[in-house]
């Protein structure tokens, strides 16, 4: 698929072709260090104070660039795709061969990137349960009450940095609800419908 | 096939594989990575440098490195949890192909510290919101801004105890009047009483 960039994409990238070509390649590394580690408005003042360009004109360029990459990584397009999308900002064919040389030495760096952007739902780290019985409260004694203490890990995000953990608590039969509901949905796994669509997934 | 030290279940598939990894270094060496092993589980930190020469002589690359000590790490905490004796962990072992020599070696290391590793398990066993320190201090109130005279004592109790959800310590502070720190000490004189009477 090709790209459709915007009127207002390409006026950015319009600094690119006045600039040196060592230039756009330091720009380039710029921009994925940006796309890795957040923006450094230090960094745009030095570069325009040493092209004597407007600051706002550099950081247009390194933006303009970081989306183009993202933009490209995103839908994983192939070579010609991507020299077919650039070939309409009308640069030479130098400057389309170092935007190629970028996106291809780092599109699966700028995905495994998008990657952690995306999940924001808590999921399943780890379990540790005990279980008691109770035998006396302060208003009645002689009980005798089983109960399940259940602690879950959960993570947020992809890099399972943060840790949340939720403590629940259940008596036996709700217990036993629960393992034949899980096991119901683990089941459904093996169903002839799943089988065919995971098939076809592949 | 079920084994009791996978508390009478199958066992898992890795297990399986890597038991043919810890096959291939010799059974001193078998021993020392044990002992390595039990360290880590036991608290006290593994010295993975010392793993790394162990295991240089069969050529383990660094994946084969981490796999024999998540087996070993397996077996040694999955057995003290099961509560298994020595000489059935030997025989399942064995059954599952585990040489004779690196058994009896695993074994050995295993009926030495199981008692240790079963305490230690015990320790880390789930527990919410342990309570960590308590420190009390007695005052007697004069007067206040509503009663010219009080003079009553009042105590003031601080609870430090980690919290039951976010784990991190909680001080809690109250002040109990001396009748209700009566009522107070009798209801957790009586949950002593019947504690003691399980111990």
């Amino acid at each position: 698929m090709l790209l459709v960039l915007s009127e207002e994409h390409k006026e950015h990238l319009s600094f690119l072709p006045k600039v040196d070509v060592a230039v756009v390649a330091e720009f380039g590394r710029i921009a994925l260090e940006f796309l890795r580690r957040g923006t450094s408005r230090k960094i745009y003042e030095g570069a325009a104070r040493k092209l004597c360009v407007p600051v706002e004109m550099v950081q247009h360029g390194v933006e303009g660039l970081m989306f183009l990459m993202t933009e490209s990584s995103k839908h994983m397009i192939s070579e010609v795709d991507f020299l077919d999308s650039v070939l309409v900002l009308g640069f030479g064919e130098e400057l389309n061969q170092i935007l190629l040389q970028l996106y291809l030495q780092h599109h699966s760096q700028i995905r495994s990137v998008l990657t952690l952007l995306s999940s924001n739902m808590p999921a399943y780290h780890n379990v540790e349960w005990r279980l008691d019985v109770q035998l006396a409260s302060r208003s009645i004694r002689h009980q005798a009450i089983p109960m399940l203490t259940l602690r879950l890990l959960l993570t947020r995000g992809r890099d399972g940095s943060t840790d949340h953990s939720r403590v629940l608590q259940t008596d036996p039969s709700t217990l036993l609800h629960l393992i034949s509901t899980l096991e119901a949905a683990l089941a459904a796994m093996k169903t002839s419908h799943t089988r065919r669509i995971l098939r076809n997934i592949k | 096939m079920r084994f009791r030290f996978c508390g009478d279940l199958d066992c898992p598939d890795w297990v399986l594989a890597e038991i043919s990894t810890l096959a291939k270094i010799s059974s001193v060496k078998m021993k020392l990575l044990c002992a390595q092993v039990l360290k880590d589980l036991l608290g006290e930190g593994i010295d993975y440098d010392k793993v790394v020469k162990l295991t240089a002589d069969a050529k383990f690359d660094s994946g084969d490195i981490k796999a024999s000590v998540a087996v070993l790490s397996f077996i040694f905490s999955s057995a003290a949890k099961h509560d298994v004796d020595s000489e059935s962990l030997s025989s399942e072992l064995q059954q599952l192909g585990l040489p004779k020599e690196h058994t009896t070696g695993l074994c050995k290391s295993y009926e030495d510290k199981h008692t240790a590793l079963q305490d230690k398990l015990r320790q880390t066993s789930l527990r919410l919101g342990n309570l960590e320190a308590v420190s009390w201090r007695v005052d007697y109130t004069l007067s206040s801004s509503v009663l010219m005279e009080v003079n009553e004592p009042v105590i003031q109790l601080k609870l430090q105890a980690k919290g039951a959800e976010s784990g991190s310590m909680e001080t809690t502070v109250v002040s109990v009047s001396s009748d209700k720190f009566r009522v107070l000490l009798a209801e957790l004189k009586q949950a002593q009483a019947m504690m003691n009477a399980l111990q």
